[in-house]
């Protein structure tokens, strides 16, 4: 379990998978910062293959950079994301 | 491959239009198709995700082409008609 906190970076996996999924394009290979948890739900891409027993994952609020995702503009924008669609940023940024 | 629902930060879909005191349903049958949805997911029939999925896997050019509700009746009879619960015609 990964266990992330409050102000670490990380770096949303670049899936594209086949079915339902609740990473957005304009987030994928994006590196963010932890916000906080939102508590543990039941992985939605799971669920929508309907899974009997779908994983039940932490969820994390994850803040990016506008800048980082459009090129342009000073906000942030702030998407929530399970556990398995987040990977740890290293400290060599890799 | 992406789905066609997934179209946050592109450009070429024209401004929101945002109205002033929108009201929740535009016509009787939207809120019947809401109610209808909340029935089916409340008594197991398909879960609210395969609801979702069920939006996107509508063929693009139909999902662009219909508005909110209508995506919301397409993926209803598409999970009622696999499920063996809804005939043709």
């Amino acid at each position: 379990m990964a266990d992330f906190r409050a102000g670490e970076r990380v770096r949303v996996r670049a899936v594209d998978p086949e079915g339902h999924t609740r990473v957005p394009r304009y987030v994928r290979g994006q590196v963010g910062r932890i916000v906080e948890c939102q508590g543990r739900w039941a992985l939605a891409d799971e669920c929508a293959a309907g899974i009997a027993e779908p994983r039940v994952e932490p969820v994390y609020t994850v803040a990016f950079a506008a800048g980082d995702l459009w090129g342009e503009g000073g906000h942030e924008v702030t998407v929530d994301l399970w556990e398995s669609y987040i990977e740890r940023v290293r400290e060599d940024g890799a | 491959m992406s789905r066609v629902n997934d179209v946050g930060g592109q450009a070429g879909f024209g401004a929101l239009e945002i109205e002033a005191d929108e009201p929740p349903f535009h016509a009787d049958w939207e809120a019947r198709v809401f109610a209808l949805n909340a029935v089916l997911v409340r008594n197991g029939v398909y879960r609210l995700d395969q609801f979702r999925d069920a939006v996107e896997r509508m063929a693009p050019q139909e999902y662009l082409a219909a508005s909110y509700y209508e995506r919301w009746l397409h993926a209803i009879e598409t999970l009622l008609a696999e499920r063996g619960l809804l005939g043709d015609g």
